[in-house]
């Protein structure tokens, strides 16, 4: 096989494995879309908030103890050596469970019947509440987060591949992270988990009915704030993985929130509502950013007779274009249900 | 003929020697194949089986309460229903007592029933549900006969008045309180006391004209017949079949009953009749028996799903089908055929045939028969293409079943067949065909007039059905022997093989041909719904009733493309070149059993429809291109009711005798 | 001795009783009024459903009756008046929590969860049943599936008793409208109700639709014991149905009795005859 073929092959492997990433995030939106109606902005925030909590239960961190040595003039920044990584993930979890109830307490309930975009206004302020409260709770460096997942290259596939090449060409091998092959596992096992548990069990089969007719489901004795809770946590499981991913990867920082934006084109592409259309949305964009940046750009300089440096970092606006092609043609999305606004 | 070892004495060693009745053989089969499957049937979304020797405990208490309720050797015992396992327990219940069970349509209306239940002078009638008790119950004071009403489904029925009406339950409970108080010995005595000879059951055909009449067949009739067609056929104890064709027709009687018990094979019961398709998908029966029209249907609704499918999908599809049809049948019947086609063909069958046989549910199937009517070839074909052992078989009831039938290896889409196993045939000058067999029935019931007509002295029954064997020894049929005609020209007229050619179409399900002492050939059709619906569909072709769909424009059009089609193929027969069709007309109604235009087997009834649409047949003759016509129909529910409408005659063009031509070339 | 399930036992109710007899009031409304931003759309209206009865409201159109309904299983709520359900005063209450209660219901332009099969629709008319919540049983299924499996069980006997068994897997979306009509009747009987409010059972049908639907109202009042409170507009079958019928008309009660009485009632043959405002 020749170098060239073999490079291609690596960059949409790679840009698989980045749209993982993309679709852990859609999915956790679409969710939260599908069960209450709401565009949750805060689903970035969510993942980020875990991925803080996580690492502050890791390495034992006292929260708030920025703030509590501000005013007492302590100094207490651990209560331990911190918990070991399963424990963290387990408590990680619960307090996302116990986000998800505050939110339905104490926003939600207050909200019901009201129009989608003044829900979606309160997402917003979720978002920025959750940040602040993320920042005043674990402060505002930038942490690493290790689960005790492989990372780094993989050797064993880049000489695997080496063998490929064609012979006499100095083709140096493809690089895989093993960080992207287990977060691609872990994305699918969860999907997994999530469509099974909705097909076959008694709460999968109350949310698809709500997200199908909330009267209907009402009548049948569901109640809709135990099922926003519960998508809520579900939500907020899916945040805790994102975390996970995004945070061993590239470190747990307040960026992190900002992957949310890049969510938008992944769903606006696979359709609000779909499930299925939230990872192939993500595959989609992942492939195409990654195949842009290596080919586009090039295909463009060369088109236009310019220097090669001015069609570069196409990667970051790549999804968006797409995303406003999608709007105009598809405005449903791929796998979305056509959406006829009636006046 | 029937040198079979009688066992009489002690009721232990019954079943050990080969059995000549029914309950000897459930005796025997509880004995060879006790934990083997013998029935299934889907009740609340499960398949629930019986072994061999639960049937045998089953039936055994069933029986015994039956006794217990006053059912004696000679009594006669009704069974309305659908395919319940309890119901074909009944026939080997009430046999155990040397009574004799009488199988009725279950749809058929209340005047036929309350005939056939006081022509067989029955004493019990067993019902499936509801519906059936209440049909008999309604008939009330005009059946003399009749003691005790037995249901199997309590359903609506627990309110009723139980002095004479009991569940199969209760009976089985009595049977079993007699059972564990003064053991099997009486009951066995009176299994060992039935023989061969003696009267099976009285199946009532459902005849084109005039009453029913019930056929007596004897053990020996039904027993022999069945063996002779698994030996046939090689069939075992391990087949499976499904059971979905009405109780009273000889056909399921043989295959669901008399071949069960004779083989020891596991007959599967359906949850409703209309999950027959699914259920059968599930069971993938080993051995299928279906009337040409359940192929039909099934075929168009493939051909309908593939008209919806995707454009690749139905390129492959329609890819691979032509190479079913170059070579699956020549790989089918053992001929030889080149490596690649081989190889295409495996390719096909993992792409397409696989997945089309399992959606039919025919993954497993052996042996598959069509009979009752001539299947067109085209959809024979295409079965056989598929690599399915689809043969044709013609029977009657007089005959249990076998009169011929396709032997593996020798199947020809037009010919139903040599001579079933100890069957012989004689063909007479006018062209009808006689056989003889250890099958033949023992007489009609109460009826020795037409007795002798149809049976000679000498053991040769009448088929009347016109016929003959070609150059191989295969029996073709063309036609009823007294629908036969000849138009006025002198030509041979045969309406259905013109009929046959015409519902090949998938978008004609019935024609109907008139023509003996006519000038020429006139048909009325009737278009496929669920066909033409579909292609309506596509076409954005709004309608709201079949009346509507088939005086639609269009339809008339592409009926008349198939109607040229087919005189195209008659005009290069020379027999049947004169018979092209000349006017036809698309009828305002389904033809319906319950307006008495079919039988209860969905035949057409000719002379009843000529009688009934006489108006539309002068039109067809006269010349007229429109007519108004006004017809009563009934509803489901029984109400009448009135449909007019205006229908439109086409004339067709004729073509030139082409057959000449082709010899020339 | 015999494993086999016969088809000679019939399907039963498992709600627990609740001490009430046949003919004792089973729901009891008292004086409800109900407005909606000042417009009245119920005014003093009083009535009782008794245990085991089918009781029919009915009035021309824009009397009144989807709000009556909709009050008895707690989408609105009234701003005068009180609901007595099974000897308890209620107050407000929200539709889950009526349901909780086993009411169950039916809707005018059903309501069905369309993206669902049959079986699914079935199953989720039965959470009302579930012992654990639905919180409990998205984190720990285990002991969840034999219940599941004991109401998969009774959901195919409301499949055999509504003949629908062809049609268990389809998605509901796909059915024709008097099947769908039928799975509804189903998910609501699944919940095993002890007042079924059934509105426009029949509406859009045809003549054999109507005598289907109206057998199995029939049955499913005298092989349950159900009460069943329903909405028609077909007085045919309304009369030959209902045991008593209360008559509305601009939201008040106008009659109120046996088929007959109500036939022979002088306002209610005004209301529909003489100032009809019915299209109908």
């Amino acid at each position: 096989m020749s170098p060239a073929f073999l490079n291609f092959v690596e960059i949409c492997l790679n840009g698989l494995m980045a749209g993982v990433m993309y679709s852990l995030v859609a999915l956790g939106f679409v969710l939260i879309f599908k069960a209450s109606g709401i565009f949750n902005f805060a689903q970035g925030v969510m993942a980020l908030f875990a991925a803080l909590t996580l690492v502050g239960l890791q390495t034992g961190q006292v929260p708030f103890s920025h703030l509590l040595n501000a005013m007492f003039g302590t100094e207490i920044h651990n209560w331990g050596p911190g918990l070991n990584t399963f424990i963290s993930i387990l408590f990680a979890m619960v307090i996302m469970i116990g986000l998800a109830f505050l939110v339905e307490k104490l926003m939600l309930k207050h909200l019901v019947n009201q129009e989608p975009i003044i829900l979606f206004m309160a997402t917003i302020g979720l978002a920025y509440f959750l940040e602040g409260l993320g920042d005043l709770m674990w402060g505002a460096d930038v942490k690493t987060l290790d689960v005790g997942l492989p990372s780094g290259g993989s050797f064993w596939w880049e000489d695997v591949t080496r063998e490929w090449a064609a012979e006499g060409s100095d083709y140096w091998g493809m690089y895989i992270d093993k960080l992207d092959v287990s977060a691609t596992l872990i994305a699918v096992s969860l999907v997994a988990a999530l469509s099974i548990f909705s097909q076959y069990t008694a709460t999968g089969r109350a949310l698809r009915a709500v997200a199908d007719d909330h009267q209907a489901a009402m009548s049948v004795g569901i109640s809709l704030r135990t099922i926003w809770v519960i998508v809520w946590s579900i939500a907020g499981f899916v945040a805790l993985v994102a975390g996970i991913m995004w945070g061993s990867k590239s470190g747990v920082q307040f960026s992190l929130s900002l992957i949310a934006l890049k969510a938008l084109p992944v769903l606006i592409l696979g359709g609000f509502t779909s499930i299925p259309g939230a990872i192939v949305g993500g595959l989609i964009i992942g492939v195409g950013e990654k195949l842009a940046e290596a080919y586009l750009g090039d295909i463009m300089n060369f088109l236009v007779g310019a220097s090669p440096n001015l069609f570069t970092a196409i990667e970051n606006w790549f999804a968006y274009v797409v995303a406003l092609a999608f709007l105009l043609f598809r405005p449903q999305g791929l796998f979305g249900e056509r959406i006829i606004e009636r006046i | 003929m029937n040198a079979r070892v009688q066992s009489v004495g002690n009721p232990a060693s019954i079943g050990n020697s080969e059995p000549d009745t029914f309950p000897k053989y459930l005796l025997h089969n509880a004995r060879r194949f006790p934990s083997r499957p013998a029935m299934r049937h889907k009740t609340y979304g499960i398949w629930q089986s019986w072994t061999w020797s639960e049937l045998l405990n089953d039936i055994r208490a069933y029986s015994m309460g039956l006794a217990a309720l006053g059912l004696k050797k000679g009594d006669k015992v009704a069974i309305i229903g659908q395919n319940r396992p309890r119901l074909y327990w009944t026939f080997c219940a009430v046999q155990a007592l040397g009574g004799i069970p009488v199988p009725v349509y279950a749809d058929s209306v209340a005047e036929e029933m309350v005939y056939v239940l006081n022509h067989a002078e029955v004493k019990f009638a067993i019902c499936q549900d509801q519906e059936q008790v209440d049909k008999v119950l309604s008939m009330g004071d005009e059946l003399a006969s009749l003691q005790k009403i037995i249901y199997d489904e309590i359903r609506g029925l627990r309110d009723y008045d139980h002095t004479d009406l009991h569940p199969i339950d209760g009976v089985e409970a009595l049977g079993e309180a007699e059972y564990e108080s003064n053991g099997e010995t009486l009951w066995l005595e009176e299994i060992a006391k039935g023989k061969g000879s003696d009267l099976a059951a009285i199946l009532y055909t459902s005849g084109t004209t005039g009453r029913p009449k019930g056929v007596m067949l004897s053990y020996d009739n039904l027993a022999i017949s069945a063996s002779n067609g698994n030996a046939f056929d090689h069939l075992t104890e391990k087949e499976e079949t499904i059971a979905y064709l009405p109780l009273a027709w000889v056909g399921d009687h043989i295959f669901s009953y008399a071949q069960h018990y004779t083989a020891g094979y596991c007959v599967c019961c359906p949850e409703s009749p209309e999950t027959v398709d699914s259920d059968r998908r599930e069971i993938a029966p080993t051995y299928f028996f279906a009337p040409p029209r359940v192929f039909e249907n099934l075929l168009t609704a493939i051909m309908v799903r593939m008209e919806d499918a995707g454009r690749i999908k139905k390129r492959m599809f329609d890819h691979f089908m032509e190479h079913a049809r170059k070579v699956g049948e020549s790989i089918l019947n053992g001929e030889s055929v080149s490596f690649l086609d081989r190889l295409k063909y495996k390719i096909g069958d993992l792409l397409v045939y696989g997945p089309l046989k399992n959606r039919m549910g025919f993954t497993r199937l052996k042996v598959g028969y069509t009979a009752g009517e001539a299947i067109g070839p085209e959809i024979f074909r295409f079965y056989r293409s598929l690599g399915l052992n689809l043969k044709q078989l013609y029977g009657q009831t007089e005959a249990s079943v076998y009169i011929t039938a396709q032997p593996d290896g020798e199947i020809r889409a037009d010919t139903v067949g040599r001579p079933s196993p100890e069957v012989e045939i004689r063909v007479e000058d006018n062209g009808e065909v006689l056989y003889r067999s250890p099958g033949v029935f023992v007489g009609y019931y109460k009826n020795d007039d037409a007795t002798a007509e149809t049976k000679t002295a000498d053991g040769w029954v009448h088929t009347g059905d016109a016929g003959f064997f070609d150059q191989e020894g295969h029996l073709k049929i063309i036609d009823r022997a007294r629908d036969v005609g000849k138009l006025k020209s002198g030509a041979l007229f045969a309406p259905k093989y013109i009929e046959n050619k015409l519902k090949f179409f998938p978008n004609i399900k019935e024609a109907v041909a008139f023509g003996d002492d006519r000038d020429f050939c006139a048909v009325f059709i009737n278009i496929d719904l669920t066909s033409v619906a579909s292609w309506a569909e596509r076409n954005n072709i709004a309608y709201a009733s079949y009346q509507e769909l088939a005086q639609h424009a269009t339809v008339y059009k592409t009926v008349e493309e198939h109607v040229d089609q087919v005189n195209r193929d008659l005009a290069s027969e020379e027999m049947m070149a004169a018979s092209q069709i000349r006017r036809f007309l698309i009828l305002h109604k389904e033809l319906d059993a319950d307006d008495g235009e079919l039988t209860r087997t969905q035949k057409v009834r000719r002379s009843f429809i000529a009688e009934r649409y006489g108006e539309l047949i002068d039109a067809l003759y006269d010349g007229t291109t429109e007519k108004y016509v006004e017809t009563e129909v009934t509803f489901e529910d029984g109400r009448k009711g009135k449909i007019s409408a205006t229908v439109e005659i086409r004339d067709m063009e004729m073509h030139e005798h082409s057959y000449s031509k082709k010899a020339a070339e | 001795m015999n494993m086999h399930i016969t088809r000679s036992q019939e399907l039963r109710m498992t709600r627990p009783d609740d001490g009430l007899n046949k003919g004792d009031p089973l729901l009891v409304v008292d004086d409800i009024s109900l407005s909606f931003g000042g417009v009245k759309a119920i005014t003093d209206i009083s009535f009782d459903i008794k245990k085991g009865e089918i009781r029919a409201i009915i009035g021309p159109n824009g009397a009144g009756k989807t709000s009556m309904l909709n009050v008895i299983n707690g989408f609105y709520h009234p701003q005068e008046g009180t609901i007595t359900f099974r000897g308890n005063k209620r107050s407000r209450m929200r539709p889950h929590e009526a349901a909780n209660q086993g009411i169950a219901r039916t809707f005018q332009n059903i309501a069905l969860f369309k993206g669902m099969s049959v079986l699914d629709n079935l199953m989720t008319g039965r959470i009302t049943l579930m012992k654990r919540n639905l919180f409990w049983q998205s984190i720990w299924r285990g002991p969840a599936e034999q219940e599941e499996l004991e109401h998969r069980q009774a959901v195919e006997h409301i499949i055999d008793f509504l003949e629908i068994e062809s049609i268990r897997k389809t998605p509901v979306g796909r059915l024709p409208y008097g099947l769908q009509k039928r799975v509804e009747l189903g998910r609501a009987l699944a919940a095993e109700p002890a007042l079924l409010l059934l509105d426009e059972p029949m509406a859009g049908m045809n003549l054999e639709e109507k005598e289907d639907m109206s057998r199995y109202i029939l049955d499913v009042n005298q092989q349950f014991g159900t009460t069943i409170a329903l909405i028609e507009h077909d007085m045919g079958v309304v009369m030959d149905l209902s045991d008593r019928v209360v008559v509305l008309d601009y939201g008040r009660k106008i009659g109120d009795g046996s088929p007959d009485e109500v036939r022979n009632n002088q306002d209610v043959i005004d209301a529909y005859l003489g100032v009809s405002h019915d299209g109908e």
